[in-house]
């Protein structure tokens, strides 16, 4: 992906976002068994893959009217919960971290102060001198001071956040590469392998929980779950303060669309763990979804294929031309609802959740709010701090709703016995599954025609979140929300880069 | 002098009560990363070319969906710290937008090193993509592939991790829109002959780039290969051979269906599709991520991710789909396995196995669009639950 700004007065003026590659993967799996596109679509992700596996399934599934029992709903629910445990705290510190926490700063700090500032603010300790000690053997050897030209030091850290927090934030970055991959390996249990699982085939799962898989689940739920409680939202509450400027900058549009993820036992997409809908503007109302609102516009993509399509008659038919920002600049589409604009991802979920009235999500938005000053001002969310803190919040919800549905797994397997999968037909047909990726709303679109598959067609997070203009001319939601960033240095735009990241594209 | 300077390190380390075991932890850590966050990236290339004698690697990114870069990060044995600072200096991973500029400068700097003879080592994660002028995949703003050439030309070897850096992957499967090829193809095309180490399966596991490396670092040479260029020691035998669950293939103790009593016993999954008999790699030794499963233990039959041709035609997805499937023959790129010629590609004992495991000699290729050729139920197979 490639970001152009232009800035004027130290502010961004305008933004184009430019996606970078076109591999034509509905095409790929015209023709195919229906079943096959569960394995073929997940390559689209690497970071994803099970949520397009289970968007792909949902598709074939509602194309030949299979319905999946109740063991499967569970299993799968687990999988997806694990992928945002893995995608989140894969973000928050190993891709945005180093944005907002400096290790050069992190030198200055005194260790004992430090374990003092774990302590007050309720996050993990760990062994801060010895983490310091390595960091300094770093600078004495000079390695750090490439940095000089790099982003570290830069003065958009803010001055005021004390080095003691600046050496927690690195103690916790060194911690989440080992608990991301903890979340990982749940997959793995569950489905094989991550990245590209395989359980989730089309009709239910192939998972049989045996007793001793099932403890092997809950094991390792049960410590990336203690570390999101313990260090990820602390750490997120203790550095959160200090950019309060933030809640000022990075918000955009605020359209926000989810179609709902995690089914409940009535698989209904309404009554889904997170729900669906559509909340335009700064009223943060709330609308039902209704796939038929979604259109495709290939105005500024590199596509000949017509614009303004519905997913159901979507055509990809790439024709590169040239990259140039008044006329077609990238390779994705611009995805619109109700011919808006419409940012997906952690921040649309939990403003969805919250609006509808989940209390859960409401006492986490309520009393972070409350914790930066901003009770009862919702709207604050609508940025670039919120952005982020809504997405670790999602974390812990996550990991909550991640754990029930484990126990409801084993209260299942103890009534016994469970069923995991529903045999079936390949029949003709046609059917969606909406889904949500981490990244934000996903569907898959399938057509069945002589058992094979006659029409793919897929809405991934990015074509939302990172989309270009449309026929209107109107900025894709990152475009947007990149307007009005201050830049303090042209050559070092930490903020852009702070935007544009966190709707972790 | 690079001996120097390894020393040097090693006793500054001690002088500050830190292992080196601790010190390498913290700074591959750091790498794990891979360039995720692409500032870390001067600095761990910083630390590494003051120390020990390492050799810079250079990991650079085609039509890529990132999961071979998470796989790597899955990895802990060796973990990625000894592997970026006691063997590579990795130089150059990054999957976001920023500090574009310092990236250049990383690859110009790696080349003149090369042209310096120090040397280093490309590894290439994705398909390269000629598609739409080779425009299906623009790096600052030109075609990818128009950049690939000097690289490829100047590394002392190419790893190619991940089907689709081998031969274009499930992104070349027909009818192979963006028109995208594997390294081999593109090295045989342009004229290049720096050595190709071929490391498929889709993501990568990250264990076999690990063997891979310290085959070609610690013992200095090249690994032994086969024909397509794999390492023998990792794809040199049938899943099928190496299966936890064979013994119940021999006892024709089979799942019929998904989700069973059977898989819960732990059965056989050939007759749902599983490709174990013609896939070569070590999976059920190795197993994936830290060595938590893998695919057939979740109950779902190997889709053959590690087949290969870095001929074009030789996807995985084209040779294996349909996948929940038994099929009679196998394709691979444009040669049929036969026993007679089967040798030639895969080794004898492999010939043999495929015999023995009903991947007959039906001459019918696979036609564009249709699929392989599958096999109904057989008599033996009629049991209750079969033929699903």
């Amino acid at each position: 992906m490639r970001v152009e700004v232009e800035v004027d007065g130290g502010v961004v003026k305008d933004a184009w976002i430019s996606g970078s590659l076109f591999r034509g993967l509905e095409a790929i799996i015209k023709n195919r068994a229906p079943q096959d596109a569960f394995f073929i679509s997940q390559r689209i992700c690497g970071v994803c893959p099970v949520s397009h596996g289970h968007a792909s399934s949902m598709s074939a599934e509602a194309a030949m009217g299979v319905q999946i029992p109740e063991g499967a709903r569970l299993v799968r629910n687990i999988l997806e919960g694990a992928q945002y445990l893995h995608s989140h705290i894969l973000w928050f510190y190993t891709l945005a971290a180093l944005d907002y926490v400096d290790p050069v700063k992190a030198l200055q700090a005194n260790i004992a102060d430090t374990y003092a500032l774990a302590h007050a603010a309720g996050t993990r300790v760990a062994d801060f001198g010895a983490i310091a000690k390595r960091l300094s053997a770093f600078v004495e050897r000079g390695q750090l001071s490439i940095f000089a030209n790099g982003w570290f030091g830069h003065p958009e850290y803010p001055a005021d956040m004390p080095a003691e927090l600046h050496l927690i934030g690195v103690a916790h970055y060194l911690e989440a590469l080992e608990m991301q991959a903890e979340a990982a390996t749940i997959i793995a249990v569950m489905g094989g392998k991550f990245p590209h699982f395989m359980s989730s085939i089309n009709g239910g799962t192939s998972w049989v929980p045996t007793e001793e898989k099932l403890d092997d689940v809950k094991f390792r739920l049960a410590k990336v779950n203690a570390f999101v409680r313990e260090a990820m939202i602390p750490d997120t509450l203790a550095i959160a303060p200090f950019y309060l400027d933030a809640l000022k900058f990075g918000g955009g549009g605020g359209n926000f669309l989810s179609f709902g993820v995690f089914d409940d036992p009535s698989f209904e997409i309404d009554n889904r763990y997170m729900p669906p809908g559509f909340s335009e503007g700064a009223s943060l109302g709330l609308d039902t979804v209704d796939i038929d609102n979604v259109k495709e516009y290939t105005e500024h993509a590199w596509y000949s294929s017509p614009s303004g399509l519905n997913p159901k008659v979507g055509e990809t038919v790439p024709a590169f031309t040239e990259y140039n920002t008044d006329d077609k600049y990238s390779w994705g589409k611009a995805v619109r609802y109700k011919d808006l604009p419409a940012e997906v991802g952690p921040l649309a979920r939990m403003v969805v959740a919250y609006v509808k009235g989940d209390e859960a999500v409401q006492d986490l938005i309520d009393s972070t709010l409350a914790k930066l000053g901003a009770a009862g001002k919702p709207e604050v969310l609508v940025s670039l701090l919120g952005r982020v803190a809504a997405r670790n919040l999602e974390t812990a919800h996550t990991a909550t709703l991640t754990e029930q549905f484990l126990n409801d797994l084993i209260a299942a397997v103890k009534a016994g016995p469970l069923e995991l999968f529903t045999p079936h037909d390949i029949t003709d047909g046609e059917g969606y599954g909406m889904w949500e990726a981490p990244r934000g709303a996903l569907a898959h679109y399938m057509t069945v025609k002589n058992r094979k598959v006659d029409r793919y067609n897929v809405v991934t997070p990015s074509t939302w979140t990172c989309a270009p203009r449309d026929a209107a001319g109107r900025r894709g939601p990152m475009e947007e929300a990149l307007i009005g960033t201050p830049v303090a240095d042209i050559e070092r735009p930490l903020n852009v880069v702070r935007v544009a990241r966190s709707f972790d594209p | 002098m690079a001996n120097e300077d390894h020393d040097a390190l090693r006793s500054q380390l001690e002088f500050h009560g830190v292992s080196r075991r601790d010190f390498l932890k913290f700074c591959g850590s750091v790498a794990a990363i891979l360039g995720m966050s692409e500032s870390m990236i001067p600095q761990i290339a910083a630390a590494v070319e003051k120390g020990a004698r390492l050799k810079p690697t250079l990991w650079l990114h085609g039509g890529i969906c990132t999961g071979c870069t998470v796989a790597i990060a899955q990895v802990d044995t060796p973990d990625i710290a000894t592997i970026v600072l006691d063997i590579l200096s990795l130089k150059n991973m990054t999957i976001n937008m920023a500090s574009g500029d310092d990236l250049e400068r990383i690859v110009a700097d790696t080349l003149e090193d090369a042209e310096n003879d120090i040397g280093f080592i490309l590894i290439y994660e994705g398909s390269i993509m000629r598609g739409q002028g080779g425009n299906a995949l623009r790096e600052f703003g030109e075609p990818q592939i128009d950049r690939l050439k000097k690289k490829a030309e100047a590394a002392e070897a190419i790893v190619a991790v991940g089907s689709c850096a081998v031969d274009g992957g499930f992104v070349a499967a027909k009818p192979n829109p963006a028109d995208a090829i594997g390294m081999k193809q593109f090295l045989d095309e342009a004229g290049i002959d720096t050595p190709l180490i071929n490391l498929p399966t889709c993501p990568v596991n990250p264990e076999w780039i690990v063997a891979t490396v310290i085959n070609v670092l610690i013992l200095g040479r090249l690994p032994e290969m086969d024909s397509f260029n794999r390492p023998s020691l990792i794809f040199g035998h049938p899943i099928h051979d190496l299966c936890p669950r064979r013994g119940h293939f021999e006892n024709a103790q089979f799942v019929y269906e998904f989700g069973s009593k059977e898989e819960e016993l732990g059965y056989c999954l050939y007759p749902v599709g599983c490709k174990g008999p013609q896939t070569f790699t070590n999976c059920p030794i190795v197993r994936w991520n830290r060595r938590a499963s893998w695919c057939v233990e979740s109950g779902a039959p190997c889709i053959g991710c590690g087949i290969t041709s870095p001929k074009a035609g030789g996807n995985w997805v084209d040779v294996n789909a349909p996948f929940l499937k038994r099929h009679r023959d196998l394709k691979i790129g444009d040669m049929r396995i036969q026993p007679s010629t089967a040798g030639v590609i895969v080794g004898a004992a492999a010939a043999a196995a495929l015999v023995a495991h009903g991947l007959g000699m039906k001459a019918a290729g696979r036609m564009d669009g249709e699929g392989a050729p599958y096999e109904e139920m057989k008599e033996c197979d009629r049991k209750k639950g079969g033929g699903k």
